[in-house]
């Protein structure tokens, strides 16, 4: 059958009868890096335009309609607008931290790309211990916007990095909880087995309650994680003029902004794996005829489609709900998602050692 | 245990309440129909009669206006935005009779505040709906309302 | 010297230099970031042994946990952003010797015991061994370290709640 794992196969056959094995590593690896670009690029500008279209239907405007038909390019420009954009720094920045944050945030965005299971077979680095490295590796990005929040030398982008940090880590805790109540059922943290193990069925139809319990807690987790509406504190417009970025111009900006997309791309993406089997299309159970015609539509489509309907969701609920005061972000966190993710983590054990599952 | 219900109720009634915000907002996200925005320069939004954009002065086909020139709208101005310069026109019975010269109109001290429309006793001006003003020079804004050679009505007093 | 070799001194000599740049700068808040990059360098090194748990061990406890407080304490620090002087050299010496006597310490320990060929058990840091290993009450179980471990982060969590807690006072009528 004709797939990306049969073609990227047979490219990797054909390069290894071409050249040796360390130069065929040498040269995938290139490409990888320059397909990782790429998607970057691309999910940028795709991921800008689809929230500026929701946050427009979502308050019955029209969002961007004059730079092509419904106003496509209009991410294009706004990206070469910000590439000829000066660069500007001020005069009493810390001036190599200041320039390294952003590249600190955006290289910490990529490795988090290694693990992704795009579609069937299709995966930069299956590492054995999958969900658990995204989590490690995501709490990097808090040391980068702690940097910049600090080396901008203004009390705006400190007391945003300061927020921040409080908030990633303190809700990096119920993100934690709610993967690990999959990863109770599944056994295991390879991104691969744990989409195996949806062959019948993905994971919120199959873990009853308490998988949907810790969807929405992963959801409202994710979302404070990655500094978005309505847990944008650490930028609030209003009170801090731009949080941790109010100094930075032209490409570092873009680099801060579309780090913050790729973010969403890759959070939306992991619980699309954990929750929604990934890349494995819809089955239910026994039902052989059905789960065939599933089969049809590409694994890809099927990741794709999952991925972006949950980052409209994370976007819906940014233009819905008001920003939250910093006392109740850490009331809602300590208060509420920590105890009932717990509680929740505990039912789902019960339902994992009895069996229950389906 | 009333602890525990207290906070059962308190998330039920959270999660509930943000599921009705999302409904609504959702309902919008669903309906492209419901959009009210137009896109400006192409569809210009049509203004209501009430609306007040700037002074203008109503001539018919022939040319001719309602004006006396008895200033009661530059009196009635509480800012000096109307200055109307008079002159006299000689009748063919040698009569001298007041016209005006030039009815000046400064759009950029005007408030829209209606007193002079209410003043005019020939209801010679009026105001218009137009809404677009924006201009790069603000002697634009300066503008002379009666049209050149127009003259008085026949049977206005 | 093949790949592997190579990025073992790569990885290396990041982790000794930003470790040298985190001792040397004169700036605190430098010297957090400095010491950040040199513990991801050595997740890294983990990361090259295919240790890929521990790696991410390190990186959490590490990087998102330790640095995270550092760096937040060097915040509330009175002028974080300003040049410290250099230190004194009645400081220096006493710090350099100290070094260098541990740094010998080692170096003679590491020549005096050979390193030997590695066994032909075969190493298998799979997630669910250490979890096992963790919590096996039989030999090989590390149970009673594990709950101890889990106490005192108990006792040091409910001191912590302790100290923060605001004590209502008695309701006067």
């Amino acid at each position: 059958m004709f797939s990306i794992e049969n073609i990227l196969n047979s490219f990797h056959e054909w390069l290894s009868s071409m050249l040796n094995q360390n130069m065929v590593m040498l040269l995938e690896m290139t490409l990888i890096a320059f397909f990782a670009i790429t998607l970057f690029a691309t999910l940028g500008l795709v991921l800008v335009y689809l929230e500026r279209k929701v946050s427009a239907f979502i308050q019955i405007r029209k969002g961007p309609n004059r730079v092509g038909p419904f106003g496509i390019f209009q991410t294009t420009a706004d990206t070469l607008k910000l590439i000829v954009k000066e660069s500007f720094m001020p005069n009493s920045v810390d001036k190599f931290l200041y320039q390294l944050a952003p590249f600190i945030v955006m290289i910490t965005a990529m490795l988090l790309l290694a693990p992704l299971p795009f579609a069937r077979g299709v995966q930069i680095w299956n590492i054995n211990i999958g969900v658990f490295y995204v989590t490690a590796v995501s709490s990097l990005s808090v040391i980068g916007i702690l940097m910049a929040g600090w080396a901008s030398n203004n009390k705006y982008s400190l007391l945003g990095a300061m927020r921040s940090g409080a908030q990633i880590v303190s809700y990096e805790l119920s993100a934690g909880m709610a993967i690990l109540s999959i990863i109770v059922l599944t056994g295991s943290l390879n991104l691969q087995d744990i989409i195996a193990s949806q062959e019948n069925g993905w994971w919120i139809f199959k873990g009853h309650i308490p998988a949907i319990v810790a969807f929405v807690i992963y959801i409202i987790a994710v979302t404070a994680e990655t500094n978005r509406a309505p847990f944008d504190l650490a930028e609030a417009e209003s009170e801090l003029t731009g949080g941790f970025h109010t100094e930075y111009a032209g490409m570092r900006f873009a680099l801060f902004f579309l780090a913050e997309y790729i973010n969403i791309f890759i959070v939306c993406a992991i619980g699309a794996t954990l929750f929604f089997g990934g890349w494995m299309p819809f089955h239910i159970g026994n039902w052989e005829a059905f789960n065939h015609v599933m089969d049809f539509i590409p694994s890809s489509i099927w990741f794709f489609g999952k991925t972006f309907f949950l980052i409209i969701l994370i976007m819906w609920f940014r233009w819905t709900f008001p920003r939250l005061r910093v006392d109740q972000l850490l009331n809602l966190e300590w208060k509420y998602l920590l105890p009932i993710s717990m509680l929740n983590l505990l039912v789902m054990t019960l339902i994992a050692i009895k069996g229950w599952h389906f | 245990m009333s602890f525990l219900s207290n906070y059962i109720k308190e998330v039920y009634g959270a999660v509930s309440s943000l599921l009705i915000g999302m409904k609504r907002t959702g309902y919008y996200l669903t309906h492209n129909k419901e959009v009210i925005t137009e896109e400006y320069p192409e569809f210009k939004a049509k203004m209501a009669d009430r609306f007040r954009g700037e002074v203008v002065m109503t001539h018919d086909a022939q040319n001719e206006h309602a004006c006396t020139g008895c200033s009661a709208c530059e009196l009635a101005c509480p800012n000096g935005t109307i200055k109307i310069l008079n002159k006299f026109d000689i009748t063919p019975e040698g009569k001298k009779k007041k016209a005006i010269d030039s009815f000046v109109y400064h759009l950029e001290l005007c408030t829209m505040c209606n007193l002079c429309i209410v003043a005019c006793p020939t209801d010679a001006i009026k105001m218009s709906q137009n809404f677009e003003h924006s201009v790069y020079d603000r002697r634009l804004l300066t503008k002379q309302l009666n049209f050149p050679g127009s003259k008085l009505r026949e049977g206005v007093e | 010297m093949n790949v592997q070799e190579i990025i073992f001194y790569l990885i290396a000599a990041y982790i000794l230099g930003t470790g040298i740049m985190a001792v040397t700068t004169n700036r605190i808040f430098r010297a957090a970031i400095w010491l950040l990059f040199s513990l991801v360098g050595i997740a890294s090194l983990y990361f090259w042994m295919d240790l890929e748990f521990i790696a991410a061990i390190q990186i959490v406890v590490y990087v998102g946990g330790i640095v995270v407080l550092i760096i937040f304490s060097v915040f509330l620090t009175q002028k974080a952003g300003d040049e410290m002087p250099v230190a004194l050299k009645s400081r220096t010496l006493p710090a350099a010797f100290a070094s260098l006597f541990a740094l010998a310490f080692t170096a003679n320990i590491l020549l005096h015991h050979n390193f030997g060929s590695a066994s032909n058990v075969v190493f298998d840091p799979n997630m669910d061994k250490i979890g096992m290993a963790m919590l096996n009450t039989g030999d090989g179980g590390f149970i009673l370290p594990f709950e101890t471990v889990s106490m005192l982060l108990l006792a040091a969590l409910i001191g912590c709640i302790v100290i923060a807690m605001k004590i209502k006072k008695e309701e006067t009528q």
